[in-house]
């Protein structure tokens, strides 16, 4: 959440640049950059800590000297998960703080609603969203991601299905922009090894879901991939208990994360195995975030973001730049194609003042792009809820 | 049929939670003349308050219900004497609107004290008990218990008391209330007290049959509207026909449309109802 005195900060800061003229405004004071995190609604478990992994980080740089000598000025908005509060912000941070660059985010429904305004006004957007729709939009390269797309995800979910032994694979989803093709990609590794698959679409503002747990239990399935949210997801489960269910059950890590199997009787959530993209624990980048965000196993958004902040600062630093096409035309540039390799942006805008190649390599994985936005390669995270706790099957 | 079958039952358990609420709306309509969208964070203030009884200070299930009525019809009273009551001066339309606005502060002050994490009542969770080709779960008996105790209370209320009476006689003809002596003040606060409360145990019974967020009430408010609307805005026993009537489509349609359309056939069953009887099934025609 923003806090009175960042927001007092802000508005200050704010006020006074609005009071300069124009020409100097354009040259000079701080660069502004927002981002647009789940505060509340679905996503409101990992939003608020995104927000401030960014604001620490832009912290960090304003201290090592900033950009090219300017400071950075980060503007928080939430997007309570929901895409039409999402858009609103969006204007807001495009059209009244006029930023350079949108951090962050979160649901895929969300970005679908604010990627057309950020392109079609020149603000660069990084986002953490899976779908696989998101990087076909017509973009025109003012779009990445760090997150793994949903044709990736659902393969891997196929996998993971069959690796658990099952056969007959149920996919249960809520309407979201990636039901479709995450379907689509579980049914061709299913059928491919000879399983079958079906699918039901339930409504997530529903209560109780017995009377979906029972169509599909009529099918009897021996696996059932779970694509839906927290909130969701834990009346699923619930009602997929009582209904004495037995088979495996498969979720997305955001889904049924800690705070749901907090919320659930240890016996109800035994068992359930969690898929998600992860970050490159271990490395340099992630004890970084780790530190930021004053946690010992900071989450994949919160190192994603942080790797989006440390790129959008070295784009505009190696540009000389304050607009989202400076950024759009140098981030490749200090993300890939080799050069130094350095894991955090004071260290890269350092060599970059100095008229060196960079390479970042961050805390969610290398951070390589491909001319749409997605990224190239990717590590995922195998979990399973045992004893109450979450536990670490395999990363690969 | 051992689906349809099954389908009614998760609809009659459904209808009932629903009921509970929409009894709560009904009576605010029929004694202060506005449609209360407050309810809904009311429903969750409620089962918040429950949570705390249940989990913080090991109140048992029942007293917790109770302690979610009591929470949320005190919440509904400082709500309306609070913000409500004043705007009413400017017409029940932007009470209405007042009480969208307040429900949002309501549910964001809820989210400031609690977060968004989701909470549990300390329940173990049992499997279903089969009849046959039904299941229920012992779980949902109980709420259907607490809610046709709830409804049962509330009628006895209505018919046995001389408060009641008088809220009755608001709700008929406040005029005519007025001159035989009733104060308009004592009946409203005492209405929005039981109304705010009943929303507080249904969204209680929502989160011991899931679980708890900020947004539980706010996810059930389209459907007590819808309920209320069908059964007859002000209608006491129309708001349970109303909740009955939506629970059982709403569950029954998903066996033959995509569940996504829940929502959309609760408007199809509002759109022909008020087709054929424009004041509800059991509502009177607006004077």
């Amino acid at each position: 959440m923003i806090n009175r005195r960042f927001f007092l900060g802000s508005s200050l800061a704010l006020s006074g640049t609005l009071a300069m003229p124009a020409v100097l405004r354009a040259q000079s004071g701080p660069i502004r950059l927002g981002t647009l995190t789940p505060l509340t609604g679905s996503g409101g478990a990992y939003g608020p800590v995104m927000a401030s992994v960014v604001k620490r980080a832009a912290e960090e740089i304003n201290k090592a000297g900033g950009v090219n000598g300017r400071e950075l000025l980060i503007l928080s908005e939430d997007d309570q998960t929901n895409p039409e509060a999402g858009l609103r912000a969006a204007r807001k941070l495009i059209d009244v703080d006029k930023v350079a660059a949108i951090i962050g985010t979160w649901a895929s429904s969300v970005t679908t609603a604010v990627a057309p305004v950020a392109w079609e006004s020149g603000t660069f957007l990084t986002t953490v969203s899976g779908a696989d729709s998101i990087t076909l939009l017509p973009h025109r390269g003012f779009l990445v991601r760090t997150q793994p797309n949903t044709t990736l995800q659902g393969r891997k979910f196929g996998e993971f299905a069959l690796e658990s032994g099952a056969k007959n694979v149920t996919f249960l989803s809520p309407q979201t922009p990636f039901t479709d093709s995450q379907y689509a990609e579980i049914t061709k590794v299913v059928t491919a090894a000879g399983g079958k698959t079906t699918k039901l679409v339930y409504d997530d503002k529903k209560t109780t879901l017995r009377t979906e747990v029972d169509s599909v239990l009529r099918g009897k399935p021996d696996a059932i991939i779970m694509g839906g949210y927290a909130t969701d997801t834990a009346i699923l489960v619930r009602d997929l208990y009582r209904a004495s269910y037995r088979g495996k059950l498969i979720g997305f890590g955001y889904a049924v994360n800690k705070q749901l199997v907090e919320a659930l009787p240890p016996d109800v959530s035994e068992g359930i195995l969690t898929l998600s993209p992860s970050a490159a624990a271990g490395s340099n980048g992630y004890a970084h975030v780790a530190r930021l965000a004053g946690m010992e196993t900071p989450d994949t958004y919160s190192c994603q973001v942080y790797d989006q902040i440390s790129l959008v600062a070295m784009a505009l630093g190696l540009g000389r730049g304050d607009t989202g096409t400076v950024i759009r035309d140098n981030i490749r540039k200090v993300s890939q194609g080799g050069g130094e390799r350095v894991d955090t942006a004071v260290d890269g805008l350092k060599l970059i003042a100095a008229g060196r190649k960079v390479d970042y390599d961050g805390a969610s994985g290398p951070c390589d792009f491909t001319e749409t936005g997605d990224v190239t390669d990717a590590k995922f995270r195998y979990e399973q809820v045992r004893g109450g706790k979450i536990t670490l099957i395999k990363i690969a | 049929m051992e689906a349809l079958l099954q389908t009614l039952v998760n609809g009659l358990v459904a209808g009932s939670l629903l009921a509970v609420p929409a009894l709560g709306f009904s009576a605010i309509f029929a004694v202060l003349r506005f449609p209360n969208f407050a309810i809904g964070a009311l429903a969750t203030a409620g089962a918040y308050g429950a949570w705390l009884a249940n989990v913080g200070l090991g109140a048992p299930i029942p007293v917790a219900v109770a302690i979610g009525f009591v929470v949320a019809g005190l919440a509904g009273v400082a709500v309306e004497f609070a913000a409500l009551d004043r705007l009413g001066r400017a017409g029940h339309l932007m009470k209405a609107i007042g009480s969208l606005a307040v429900g949002m502060v309501l549910e964001n002050v809820i989210r400031f004290a609690f977060g968004n994490d989701l909470k549990a009542f300390d329940l173990p969770l049992a499997r279903d008990i089969v009849f046959g080709p039904v299941r229920i779960g012992p779980q949902q008996l109980a709420s259907v218990g607490f809610a046709l105790a709830a409804m049962a209370a509330f009628w006895a209320f209505l018919s046995l008391t001389s408060l009641g009476r008088s809220m009755r006689a608001v709700a008929d003809n406040p005029n005519l209330a007025r001159l035989k002596g009733v104060d308009p003040t004592v009946v409203a606060l005492v209405t929005v007290f039981l109304g705010a409360g009943l929303c507080g145990v249904g969204g209680t019974l929502i989160g011991l049959d899931a679980s708890l967020d900020p947004l539980t009430g706010g996810r059930i408010l389209l459907s007590v509207f819808a309920a209320a609307v069908v059964g007859g805005l002000g209608s006491i026993p129309g708001a349970v026909v109303g909740a009955f009537l939506i629970g059982i489509t709403e569950e029954m349609s998903s066996l033959a449309l995509a569940p996504a359309y829940r929502l959309a056939v609760s408007f199809a069953v509002i759109f022909l109802v008020l087709s054929f009887r424009p004041a509800g099934l059991l509502g009177r025609a607006v004077r």
